[in-house]
């Protein structure tokens, strides 16, 4: 389990992170969200040893994280950084061999590494060759070939086409699931994180807004939303029940807001008296509905 | 990816170092750069070297021409020249002419060095003055000669007496008669090894810059310590740099012993050896400050700026070596074979010439290394500092400040 607690870090007068907790535990795959500059590239390279923080600790399996246990973990940096005129072999086995892979091993780990990530035949291609896709997924064999003990990847999917997601996706999902390492990335993809993850961890302007299953983090939203569309009757029909307010119209029926003291069924009742009722539901919002209405909040 | 690796539980990263040398040493060595420098090096020394193998080195020769009116006087002279000239290990071939029209016309010609007419030593527009000084030698003599004989002395005396040595010349001190030849040895060594340190610690700062503008430096950083890139950088780099001056070193030796162009290889390979020394230790003490220089800068067009102290310095070290060629024992030449910042250009080249005294050595040699010492700590700070700072030109003491706190990493 990786645990963050307390970060803190400053450049200059800028707050970049103040008081970052969370963890990620075996096996789980952790969704990092916030808009840009929220701080999340700040978290992971502290996480990853490669910024110090002001205040706060960084701990792995219980203990202080040092340069022998980092070496144990896999790091895609936002800056995308390899060797643009070495070959993508060559340099999969080099980085493996700093990772502490025995030569031995190095090799054949690079070369499962690229043919999972479908760039094998390019193997004996100069990096700068490459299209930035299949470099994006050299640079994730990087972060992969050493068999890391926890991944952390900042932005892995901007830049990969559909198939590329796929792909990165079903090794993420290998990695947690089969050798049970813990995982946490950063996007901005957020279908794609509540597809994917098990938690989401949002930060805004520095500080963790929200953390927990994306069903905590529905559950714990107060707002009571239900959709409903009427066919035949008047758009007015719930403007004169007390504790009931629009909140958007869209195309397929009203998203109306229902105070803590009003009966859903007497909605519906109300509903039906107006017209036939094709749809009535709750609304359970979408990650990114979420995301928004935190980050403006 | 199943079977997982089996993984020492601890792995430390002390050994990385060596993986980045042999990565920066294989790099280099496969540099089209490394191919022509090397190439353009052996090609001058190669032209040196045969130079001095077949250029100015030959035993000096003459043609001269002789006429005159007095025919056993030209008998007499011609004995005279070609005895002197054979004593003075000078080859002179004397070629009796009838007319002195035709001596001069030869002499214009080219065909005659001179022509003696009487007592006239006619040249085009100049006579050698090894050929004045032997004719002059060989008149005297007759004259002498002719004079003693004609008051009746022994001919077999006179030549004893002629034959003897003027002087003898003794010197207190006596000057290393192979001071010449050592001095020419330690100025294309001091050059070499001028051209080396700078040409390799351009390589580290650019090899740094590389990393830093590529951006993989973040990714080695998270594998491995700042220290052990730069260490490993460093020798990598410096390795190479070794293994071309050696090369280089037995190319010239080699070439200079088949064509004879040195009289005691002997000394040129100690020579060698000497600055070879010199230069690692050199080359370790700069090596950190053009790292420190490459990762202050984000781009390549920057580095010119960033590295002016340090060229200057190693600059006017240079200038100072070859200045001690001529004085090796002048205050500024014993204080910059001393000092850390010159001695590894300056102390080679008062070794050569034999100026050095045992203390002198053994007070440069612990100051280059405690330099050193106090050196790589100072810029690896620096170097982890910056390095991963992208963007404008970092400050000194940014990078200083903000370099990575060594506790818990071992």
């Amino acid at each position: 389990m990786l645990e963050l607690t307390g970060l803190r870090r400053t450049f200059g007068d800028l707050v970049a992170l103040d008081d970052v907790s969370f963890t990620v535990p075996e096996g789980c795959i952790v969704g990092f969200v916030g808009p840009n500059g929220a701080g999340k590239t700040t978290a992971m390279r502290i996480a990853l040893g490669v910024l110090t923080p002001d205040a706060g600790a960084v701990r792995w399996r219980g203990e202080a994280v040092d340069a022998r246990v980092r070496r144990r973990f896999g790091y895609m940096p936002e800056e995308r950084g390899l060797y643009p005129k070495m070959r993508v072999l060559d340099q999969l086995v080099y980085l493996a061999r700093l990772h502490g892979v025995a030569k031995a091993d190095a090799r054949r780990r690079a070369e499962e590494t690229i043919e999972v990530l479908g760039v094998a035949e390019r193997a004996n291609d100069r990096v700068e060759a490459l299209s930035l896709g299949n470099q994006q997924r050299v640079q994730l064999a990087s972060a992969l070939v050493h068999e890391p003990d926890l991944l952390v990847l900042d932005e892995p999917f901007s830049g990969l086409d559909p198939v590329g997601v796929d792909v990165l996706s079903g090794v993420l999902r290998r990695q947690a699931a089969n050798h049970g390492v813990p995982v946490v990335f950063s996007s901005h993809q957020l279908e794609l994180v509540e597809r994917l993850c098990d938690s989401v961890v949002l930060i805004d302007r520095g500080r963790i807004v929200a953390q927990g299953t994306i069903g905590d983090l529905r559950a714990r939203r107060e707002r009571r939303l239900f959709l409903v569309q009427v066919r035949g009757g008047s758009d007015e029909w719930y403007g004169s029940i007390p504790g009931v307010g629009l909140v958007e119209v869209r195309t397929d029926g009203a998203v109306l807001e229902l105070a803590d003291d009003v009966d859903e069924q007497r909605v519906l009742d109300l509903a039906r008296a107006s017209g036939d009722v094709v749809r009535f539901g709750p609304v359970h919002p979408t990650l990114a509905e979420l995301f928004r209405e935190v980050v403006s909040a | 990816m199943n079977d997982r690796l089996a993984h020492d539980p601890r792995p430390t990263d002390r050994g990385a170092w060596r993986l980045v040398a042999m990565r920066d040493f294989r790099v280099r060595l496969r540099d089209k750069g490394f191919f022509i420098s090397t190439g353009i090096t052996l090609a001058v020394l190669t032209v040196f070297i045969l130079l001095r193998a077949f250029g100015d080195e030959v035993t000096p020769s003459f043609d001269l021409g002789i006429t005159g009116t007095d025919e056993v006087a030209i008998q007499r002279t011609t004995a005279g020249l070609d005895d002197v000239a054979e004593r003075e290990g000078v080859e002179l071939r004397v070629v009796v002419w009838d007319d002195v029209e035709e001596a001069e016309a030869a002499v214009r010609s080219g065909r005659l060095d001179a022509a003696l007419v009487d007592d006239e030593l006619v040249g085009d527009d100049a006579v050698p003055a090894t050929l004045t000084q032997l004719v002059r030698n060989a008149l005297i003599r007759v004259r002498i000669t002719a004079a003693l004989e004609a008051g009746g002395a022994d001919p077999s005396e006179i030549d004893a007496v002629l034959n003897r040595p003027a002087i003898e010349v003794r010197t207190l001190e006596p000057e290393d008669p192979d001071r010449e030849e050592n001095a020419g040895i330690a100025f294309i060594a001091v050059l070499l090894a001028y051209g080396q340190l700078f040409g390799y610690g351009v390589w580290v700062a650019t090899g740094v810059i590389e990393e830093k503008a590529s951006r993989v430096v973040e990714i080695l950083l998270s594998a491995i310590r700042p220290r052990q890139l730069l260490a490993g950088k460093i020798a990598g780099i410096g390795l190479l740099g070794i293994v071309q001056l050696a090369f280089i070193a037995a190319y010239a030796i080699g070439l200079s012993v088949v064509t004879g162009a040195l009289d005691i290889p002997g000394t040129a390979i100690g020579i060698a050896l000497v600055v070879l020394a010199w230069f690692v230790m050199g080359f370790a003490f700069y090596a950190g400050l053009f790292a420190v220089s490459g990762s202050l800068v984000s781009r390549m067009e920057e580095l010119q700026n960033a590295m002016v102290p340090i060229n200057l310095i190693i600059f006017i070290s240079f200038f100072i070596s070859i200045g001690a060629l001529e004085s090796p024992d002048s205050p500024l030449s014993v204080v910059a074979s001393i000092l850390p910042f010159s001695s590894a250009l300056a102390m080679p080249v008062r070794i050569a010439l034999g100026s050095a005294t045992l203390q002198q050595i053994a007070l440069s040699i612990s100051l280059l290394v405690a330099g050193t010492a106090l050196l790589v700590p100072l810029s690896a700070r620096l170097y982890a500092g910056a390095v991963l700072k992208t963007g404008g030109r970092v400050k000194l003491r940014d990078a200083w400040r903000s370099a990575p706190a060594t506790n818990g990493q071992g």
